[in-house]
């Protein structure tokens, strides 16, 4: 076989061809999606006006909570200790069932993620502390759940056997395999299996 | 700005500069099929294709004010999914050794076998697929986008030396891999 033979070849060769409606659509889904913030951006402005009474209200349970069991090892610990804590999360789970994509807490205080529609599945929490440098965010979420931490979507999963994969753009993390981290990340990560929902 | 646009093509990069979102659709419309033809032969996977070329338009935008005009903007944008495909190629690398315990039970939603439209379209993407990314590179650009090895090299940041050598070490590949096929066809 020559050159030629084998460029024909590799001309002759066809894609799997796509609709025609399909590339009507696709430049509508671009400018949609260049018209849309990001998740983190979109769920606290889509959700604040109309939850407001709801995180006021999940906002007294953590601070109530914070003031009155935790104040001790808050200021040994910092508040960090409180995303660990399963009286608090039953709560906020109970007030948002299905709702609750994350609790974070990171250098802007505690907030809460929630999901557009109920449709987040109940499975045991997972607890990730992500530290860039000196900053750290720390969060409890549940797997297949996808969250921007330290200024990067992340997706974090969970896996029957326990362990915890972290996928960034950047970066893959396991909980199993640790060399897989990269970027000068530092990440800890467990299930909160003591909490029962 | 922009000396190798059309006129057309000018006007609407100023307004989508301008922030006119409609203007970039009609830019994302007119390029749409060359950039998913390129993410489609770097991954061989429609699905891959598919969000690769929506990455390359979102990032297109995002650096829109970066483009000076110097080359068509086609061939910026062609710079960009090869870019995109590269990283992809090593992203999906290192994403396989954690999620290959979950992918050998999980049906490939990626998998495009079942829609070429005959057996020589499928196995020349196989042989394409098994090609060194950069390899598949510089045949997609030379082969499929007709470029030259020079506009190849400035592609993909390297000289044109660099690119003949990985055409040649490609085509040897080919050769071996394709020969079944094309003997069958014969």
């Amino acid at each position: 076989m020559n050159n030629s033979e084998l460029e024909s070849a590799l001309k002759k060769a066809q894609m799997p061809a796509r609709p025609e409606a399909f590339w009507e659509m696709f430049p509508r889904r671009v400018v949609n999606r260049l018209n849309r913030p990001p998740v983190w951006d979109r769920a606290r402005r889509h959700w604040l006006p109309r939850l407001a009474w709801g995180l006021g209200m999940a906002m007294c349970i953590l601070v109530a909570f914070a003031i009155g069991h935790w104040h001790g090892r808050m200021e040994k610990n910092g508040a960090f200790v409180l995303l660990q804590n399963g009286k608090m999360l039953r709560e906020v789970l109970t007030l948002f069932p299905n709702r609750v994509r994350a609790i974070v807490q990171d250098e802007r205080g505690l907030q809460l993620v929630l999901s557009d529609q109920p449709n987040v599945p109940m499975s045991t929490p997972l607890w990730v502390k992500i530290c860039d440098g000196k900053q750290c965010s720390s969060l409890v979420t549940f797997s297949g759940q996808e969250l921007e931490i330290a200024g990067q979507k992340i997706t974090v999963l969970s896996d029957a056997e326990g362990g915890i994969i972290l996928e960034g753009n950047q970066f893959v993390w396991s909980s199993s395999a640790r060399n897989f981290a990269q970027g000068g990340l530092k990440i800890e990560a467990k299930r909160l299996n003591s909490i029962t929902l | 700005m922009a000396r190798m646009a059309g006129s057309d093509e000018l006007n609407h990069i100023q307004n989508s500069l301008a922030g006119d979102t409609e203007a970039y659709a009609a830019l994302v419309k007119q390029h749409q099929k060359m950039v998913h033809a390129v993410a489609f032969r770097m991954t061989g996977s429609l699905a891959d294709a598919e969000d690769l070329t929506q990455e390359t338009f979102l990032r297109a935008f995002r650096q829109l004010d970066s483009f000076r005009g110097e080359a068509k903007f086609s061939t910026w944008l062609c710079k960009i999914t090869m870019n995109l495909s590269l990283n992809w190629r090593a992203r999906e690398n290192r994403r396989g050794d954690v999620h290959a315990k979950w992918a050998e039970n999980a049906i490939s939603e990626n998998d495009s076998r079942d829609q070429f439209p005959d057996e020589l379209s499928r196995r020349v993407q196989n042989a394409l697929n098994k090609l060194p990314a950069k390899q598949r590179a510089a045949i997609v650009l030379t082969v499929y986008e007709n470029r030259s090895h020079a506009e190849a090299a400035k592609l993909l940041n390297c000289t044109e030396a660099t690119i003949s050598w990985r055409v040649f070490a490609a085509r040897q590949k080919l050769k071996r891999w394709l020969q079944p096929i094309l003997h069958e066809q014969l």
